[in-house]
């Protein structure tokens, strides 16, 4: 798979006209690789992943999917362009079935119902646990299993760059390494990864280039090695301490 | 006396099928959609006349007025959805229901300015005859009507369990932001869920035709038992609106069997009163849950 | 022109205030005069019904405008309270003037029965019940007894000229108008009117916050009912006869949802501006068309305000007021960032 990188410059976004939450963001997310994107609360990461993703539009700068520019394209062609959303918090339909949940991740394929059941397929052979599953309303599983099926969900039409908005949150310690341990499995396929998270810790031991947003702004960035002895220290900057 | 009961009860099985069918639209587009939609018996009354210039002028069958009604009023529906509703969506609740209850009060007007307040019937060829099995008369017409009513609400039913666009309904009326994420245009989807509300209205008033009279102006009167129905089967739910249409029937056959007609009405409103005092705290959780 | 009667709220001056509470005093002086020197059956006629449909206006205005409450039904009230005096009229001979109040208090008990299992629910369905309510009463005062039916009763003409007669309603309704709007002033200017714009903007944050919503909207509720029901005490000593399809009439409530809507609902002024703007405008087109054509135009016109002026007259006025506003402000007004 070669997937395409996504790259931000310029970028002001926000959601009301004349009080910008993102303002300058420039970004790059490799190919094939690990972005992470840290930040205090309310520095714009969710905002910067809701653009990318197409439910916001920049109001100044670019949003670059490999040459093409996708800031102005609608929410739905950016799936069409293989671009998949994990969203923070739980994202399942609790009355529709697990079949039925995932299915409907195949939505923008629906024209070719053949190729949506054969993705759907492979999903459900990807997750064997969840095909077993099934017939069960998404509600009634566990979080881990509702997280699992979320991220199946993503999958179905098989995108290429992943966002991935605090994937851990509320899930068990066991649950979230699980869900790290499937980031490191879809980069290793070759997808771009780019993923906000405030869970640092774990977050940059998967990474492989790290950016810090500091009220909508780029403020520092480096790989992996060049954060991990200093956490301490940028936590503790965060909170002013 | 047995044969008595039955036939109350077959009209009332009967009859609550239509019943169930004028609350369908109803119940589907405010749990899906948050929408109380006050014109619905507006559009149930244009359905009506529908199958009364149907038949006057061509002289259609009232049952196939009852198919053609559903393409006619969805398309009229997705137009309300876009002139309308998509402009009210973002705003306060009051101006939603301001604005229906305009398009209502202009429906109603203007259908009192092309047909006048007469009260008119629909007749067909086997508008008199009638089935008898064991002692209890069916007339036709209401058969006709309620098995068309049946086969409305299963047809309904079948797409929202097992086409994946009824799927995506279910799943933006149970979280729309995640329907988002998905790619569903939740505007477009929308627009489509509406129009099927409106085809359900404008079919549920052909088959009202059948069996009733009816005029212009008498049409809020079909809000009163939609609404009821919406209230004893909760929102949105295609089986419990059936049931509670079959409910509603049963009382109102059993009611003008031991009262004057027009007390029914009192007691409809007794009903409603008791059910929003007990059922309110499932009312207003059930709102996106129940499809 | 209705700029001039809107109260400046934060940036204005004194005396712009003072300016715009002396040409509401000026108009009601002015109408106080005509309606002592006027002459004109038809005009005294028509003010006193456009007062009457001023204080219904006003009193919808309470729980619809403020509180977002719609009631589709406010006629079912207002026949209440003409049935109240036309009952004891008939059986007891007591004067409406007299038993206006006793109308109020039966609107006000029936208001809190239909209230009871809606107010609890939110606003649409309050809507659709009020809409619904009114066929169930029209219904019994179809068929009961003591109401006669659809013979209707008859009550007493007063020993009066008929210009003697509409000058006395004409000032037993702007009375009432002043003393109603004296009320929705209050309760704008009060804790109520705060309580009742949360339930508006945010029933459930309202809550949280610790506004007693039921209990707000219940009262309210009632005070509505209660004014409504002795307007319809005291019009049915004006017309003289009530029956059900008249006085239950599903007009009067489509009226006043108009005429709020149009003025602006939720400000003290709005029912003043859109009483006198509908029958006025409606009044001119009598003549010309049918009334079905009449609330054709109307329902189209409160949909075009829905979907494009929300908050009538008087949003319009606002928005514009603080358009103008913010201009010269622009240079010296708004501190730096």
């Amino acid at each position: 798979m070669t997937a395409p990188s996504l790259a931000m410059s310029g970028l002001f976004a926000g959601y009301v006209p004349g009080h910008p939450i993102l303002r300058g963001v420039d970004l790059t997310a490799q190919s094939g690789r690990i972005t992470v994107v840290l930040g205090p609360n309310g520095a714009g990461k969710s905002t910067l992943l809701k653009t990318a993703a197409g439910f916001l539009v920049p109001l100044r700068g670019s949003v670059m999917l490999g040459d093409t520019d996708i800031g102005h394209l609608p929410a739905h062609r950016h799936i069409a362009l293989g671009i998949g959303l994990l969203p923070q918090g739980r994202s399942t339909f609790p009355d529709l079935s697990v079949y039925e949940n995932i299915e409907l991740g195949g939505w923008s394929m629906r024209s070719d119902r053949k190729r949506l059941a054969a993705a759907v397929e492979a999903v459900l052979t990807r997750y064997p646990h969840l095909r077993e599953l099934r017939h069960r309303a998404a509600g009634s599983l566990s979080g881990g299993q509702q997280r699992a099926v979320e991220i199946a969900r993503m999958l179905v039409p098989d995108p290429t760059v992943l966002l991935v908005d605090e994937p851990s949150v509320g899930l068990s310690p066991i649950v979230a390494r699980q869900v790290y341990q499937e980031l490191r499995a879809l980069k290793a396929e070759g997808r771009t990864i780019l993923l906000v998270d405030q869970d640092v810790r774990a977050a940059i031991a998967i990474a492989d280039y790290v950016y810090v947003l500091g009220s909508g702004r780029n403020d520092v960035e480096g790989d992996r090695s060049a954060f991990e002895g200093d956490l301490g220290a940028m936590v503790r900057g965060w909170l002013g301490v | 006396m047995i044969t008595h009961v039955l036939s109350i009860v077959a009209d009332g099985v009967l009859l609550g099928l239509i019943y169930a069918i004028t609350g369908l639209g109803l119940s589907l587009v405010l749990g899906v959609m948050g929408i109380v939609n006050v014109a619905h018996s507006a559009f149930v009354m244009l359905g009506s006349f529908l199958a009364f210039e149907l038949f006057r002028r061509f002289g259609v069958d009232p049952v196939l007025a009852f198919v053609l009604a559903l393409p006619v009023f969805f398309v009229l529906g997705t137009v309300v959805y876009r002139v309308v509703i998509t402009r009210v969506q973002s705003a306060a609740q009051t101006q939603g229901l301001v604005a229906m209850f305009g398009l209502m009060v202009l429906i109603e007007n203007l259908g009192t300015i092309v047909w006048t307040t007469d009260t008119r019937v629909v007749t067909a060829a086997y508008t008199n005859t009638s089935l008898e099995v064991g002692g209890v008369v069916l007339p036709y017409v209401r058969l006709i009507a309620g098995g068309l009513a049946l086969l409305l609400i299963g047809a309904f039913w079948a797409f929202l369990r097992f086409t994946l666009t009824g799927r995506a309904i279910r799943a933006m009326a149970q979280n729309p932001e995640a329907a988002r994420i998905v790619g569903v245009d939740i505007q477009r989807l929308s627009a489509v869920m509406f129009g099927l509300g409106i085809a359900c209205a404008g079919a549920a008033g052909v088959a009202l035709a059948m069996v009733f009279p009816f005029s212009p102006n008498t049409q809020v009167v079909w809000l009163a038992w939609a609404f009821l129905v919406v209230i004893l089967g909760g929102l949105g739910n295609v089986a419990n609106t059936l049931f509670a249409g079959v409910a509603v029937g049963l009382i109102q056959a059993v009611c003008t069997a031991v009262m004057p007609f027009d007390y029914v009405y009192l007691v409809l409103y007794v009903l409603l009163a008791v059910i929003l005092t007990v059922r309110r705290e499932g009312l207003s959780s059930a709102v996106r849950r129940t499809i | 022109m209705f700029s001039v009667f809107l109260i400046p709220t934060s940036t204005g001056s004194r005396a712009a205030a003072a300016a715009v509470w002396a040409a509401w005093v000026a108009v009601l002086i002015g109408l106080a005069a005509y309606g002592l020197f006027g002459t004109r059956l038809f005009l005294l006629s028509t003010l006193a019904t456009v007062f009457m449909y001023a204080v219904l206006t006003q009193a919808w205005n309470l729980l619809g405008g403020y509180g977002g409450y719609l009631n589709f039904g406010l006629v079912t009230f207002f026949g209440i309270g003409a049935y109240t005096t036309g009952i004891l009229f008939q059986y007891y001979e007591l004067s409406p003037f007299l038993t206006a109040p006793v109308a109020g208090l039966v609107a006000a008990i029936a208001g809190l029965l239909i209230g009871f299992p809606t107010l609890r629910l939110r606003g649409a369905y309050f809507a659709l019940v009020t809409m619904i309510i009114t066929f169930a009463v029209q219904i019994l005062a179809l068929n009961l007894t003591i109401t006669q039916g659809a013979l209707g009763i008859y009550l007493p003409r007063l020993p009066l000229s008929p210009l003697a007669v509409e000058r006395l309603f004409y000032f037993v309704f702007l009375g009432l108008l002043v003393l109603v709007t004296a009320v929705v002033w209050a309760v704008q200017h009060s804790n109520i009117g705060g309580a009742l714009v949360a339930i508006r903007e945010d029933e459930d944050a309202a809550e949280i916050v610790g506004v007693r919503t039921v209990e707000v909207k219940w009262a309210v509720n009632a005070v509505s009912c209660f004014i409504v029901g002795v307007t319809g005490g005291l019009y049915a000593q004006r017309i003289a006869y009530i029956e059900p399809t008249g006085t239950f009439s599903f007009d009067i409530s489509l009226n006043v949802v108009l005429m709020a809507v149009i003025g602006g609902a939720g400000t003290w002024q709005g029912p003043l501006i859109g009483a006198p703007v509908v029958l006025l405008v409606a009044d001119l087109l009598r003549v010309t068309v049918t009334s079905e054509v009449n609330r054709v135009i109307f329902s189209l016109i409160v949909i075009l305000i829905a979907l494009f002026v929300p908050g009538g007259v008087m949003g319009a006025v606002s928005r514009w007021r603080r358009a103008r506003a913010a201009k010269p402000d622009d240079v010296s007004g708004s501190p730096a960032p």
